[in-house]
């Protein structure tokens, strides 16, 4: 794709500048912002404060008192026209995620089911025979947005948000899915659980060393994402916990 | 080592330095001191290092016991400080001895006040920095949540003074304006695409909502005034920084502060300069704001000066 004049920049900040692709969940298009963002923080290092992704976007925050926004715009435009066109993922590297999508820790499993029209066994099915595309991290430490979930699961959010969900709920909403890594609050529709970390860290976190490579994610932005249906059992087996509902 | 002990504590207190500034990639809050000039303030009549961490004191009441001979500095919302019971000076230095009690009540004015002690408070960093952030508090990344117990610790104290420059001595009274404050921001796309009359709406005095805090800032509009319907445009979400004015449905405000979130799927309508973000954070929920259009040329100058003022 050579749409590279699409993109429009915008100086939103004292020192960050919002760069803006054409608005679309797109995996293809995500991976030149990947590729974008590796590239200015290989250029412009010794200027950069930090650089986020999104769905379609890309903001780089900057020592404004290094570079003026007028500089900055310009190498800004050299990296741009010297994009790579790209037609193809060539990000194959696949991440696994065991989920139990059972009923009893599928909180919204019913729900979701009778909602779309399908079976629980169809939306499992759905659910787990995409392979997603990592766009974003946020919302909370190793909050990772996945995207897109086939046509015929995607649903509003919640109306009203559960105020807390278990840590490893898979949860889906829009054109959206993601796993909550720590228990938080949650607008999103909950069918299953991993019991698996979405972090780690990599000291022990008592030792008070300042690094900054203390905390890795489990998914990374630009990643492939596919979800594996595992059994209870197996799901016990490698450290899950069975929390349902509370009704009141 | 040495410490300070919270035996008294009201209100919310974490410890804060310039925030965690290279994490946002990663999804963690930036956080971060919410007035730097009060913060920054303490650090300089401190001789201190700009980033070294100080404890913000949310509308709160708090007495301290030193362990240890210390010198502090009290900045922002004033909060009546007193030491074994004698007033003291705020914007000031002093001297604590092993056993001062050290008291500081609700402030009358303002939000937000600082306790610095020389060479900083020293606490288990995470992420390059000391800020606590609240949604994190649970998983323990830096420390347990300051509450009645809690020990500040700090290192031994500088032999000499603290020399202060003062040429470039503060006055408070300058840097916080009269009320009601001005909020300049540098406009977004989607402020261009509103009509005239769209945007004297939005430039009308706000209140600011009891449901604001060190996350965002939430203006209410009076019950009497219109609603804009916003023009369609990008609904993903996109990164935002600090001061992003994000327009829910309903039409009233939400100004993202430094425990913001680091993506947002809020319509935009411009970011606020950080000079008057630190100013907003001495605003109290029932004080009156107003939105004003201004430049990037503008924002940038104003921040550097203010950089300038903390210079060493």
């Amino acid at each position: 794709m050579a749409a590279t004049e699409k993109i429009t920049l915008a100086y939103i900040s004292e020192n960050a500048v919002l760069l803006e692709w054409p608005e679309k969940i797109c995996p293809i298009q995500h991976q030149q912002i990947i590729y974008f963002q590796q590239q200015i923080q290989i250029s412009l290092a010794n200027v950069l404060i930090d650089t986020v992704a999104s769905y379609a976007s890309l903001i780089i925050y900057y020592h404004f008192d290094k570079i003026s926004w007028a500089q900055l715009n310009n190498e800004l435009m050299k990296l741009i026209k010297h994009l790579p066109s790209i037609s193809a993922i060539t990000n194959t590297e696949i991440v696994e995620i065991p989920v139990y999508y059972g009923r009893d820790i599928g909180w919204d499993l019913e729900f979701v089911a009778q909602k779309t029209s399908l079976s629980i066994e169809q939306v499992i099915d759905y659910h787990s025979q995409t392979t997603y595309h990592a766009y974003a991290l946020g919302f909370t430490p190793g909050f990772c947005y996945l995207a897109s979930l086939p046509k015929s699961l995607q649903m509003p959010r919640r109306s009203s948000p559960r105020l807390s969900v278990p840590h490893g709920s898979v949860a889906i909403a829009e054109q959206q899915t993601a796993v909550y890594p720590i228990s938080s609050p949650a607008g999103w529709h909950i069918i299953g659980q991993t019991p698996i970390k979405m972090f780690s860290l990599k000291n022990d976190i008592n030792k008070s060393l300042p690094n900054k490579n203390e905390f890795s994610t489990l998914m990374t932005v630009g990643q492939q994402i596919q979800f594996q249906p595992i059994s209870r059992e197996h799901f016990l087996d490698l450290g899950g916990q069975i929390i349902e509902e509370k009704t009141s | 080592m040495n410490f300070l002990n919270i035996f008294k504590m009201k209100g919310q207190c974490s410890i804060q330095d310039l925030g965690r500034l290279h994490s946002q990639h990663l999804g963690f809050s930036a956080s971060g001191a919410a007035d730097e000039y009060a913060f920054l303030s303490a650090n300089q009549m401190l001789g201190n290092e700009r980033n070294n961490a100080a404890l913000e004191i949310i509308f709160g009441e708090l007495s301290v016991v030193s362990h240890n001979n210390c010198t502090i500095a009290i900045t922002g919302a004033n909060c009546f400080a007193t030491i074994n019971g004698k007033k003291v000076e705020h914007w000031q230095t002093h001297q604590l001895n092993t056993g001062d009690v050290l008291s500081l009540s609700t402030p009358k004015y303002g939000l937000i006040s600082y306790l610095a002690i020389a060479n900083g408070i020293k606490s288990k960093p995470w992420l390059d920095s000391r800020s606590q952030t609240l949604n994190e508090q649970k998983l323990g990344f830096n420390g347990e949540t300051i509450r009645v117990g809690s020990k500040l610790y700090f290192n031994d104290q500088p032999s000499q003074p603290p020399n202060i420059n003062h040429s470039k001595q503060l006055s408070p009274e300058n840097f916080y304006q009269a009320a009601p404050l001005t909020l300049r921001f540098i406009p977004q796309l989607l402020w261009q695409q509103l009509s005239t009359e769209q945007q004297t709406v939005f430039q009308q005095h706000y209140t600011i909502s009891a449901n604001s805090n060190r996350m965002g800032y939430r203006l209410s509009q009076s019950p009497q005034s219109i609603l804009v319907h916003l023009p369609p445009g990008s609904r993903l979400s996109k990164p935002v920084p600090y001061g992003t004015i994000q327009i829910p449905e309903n039409g009233e405000p939400i100004i993202l502060m430094k425990e913001r979130q680091t993506i947002g799927g809020y319509p935009v309508l411009g970011t606020v300069i950080q000079t008057d973000l630190f100013r907003l954070s001495q605003r109290r929920p029932g004080e009156k704001v107003q939105l004003r259009v201004t430049t990037l040329v503008h924002a940038q100058q104003q921040l550097n000066a203010f950089h300038q003022r903390f210079k060493p």
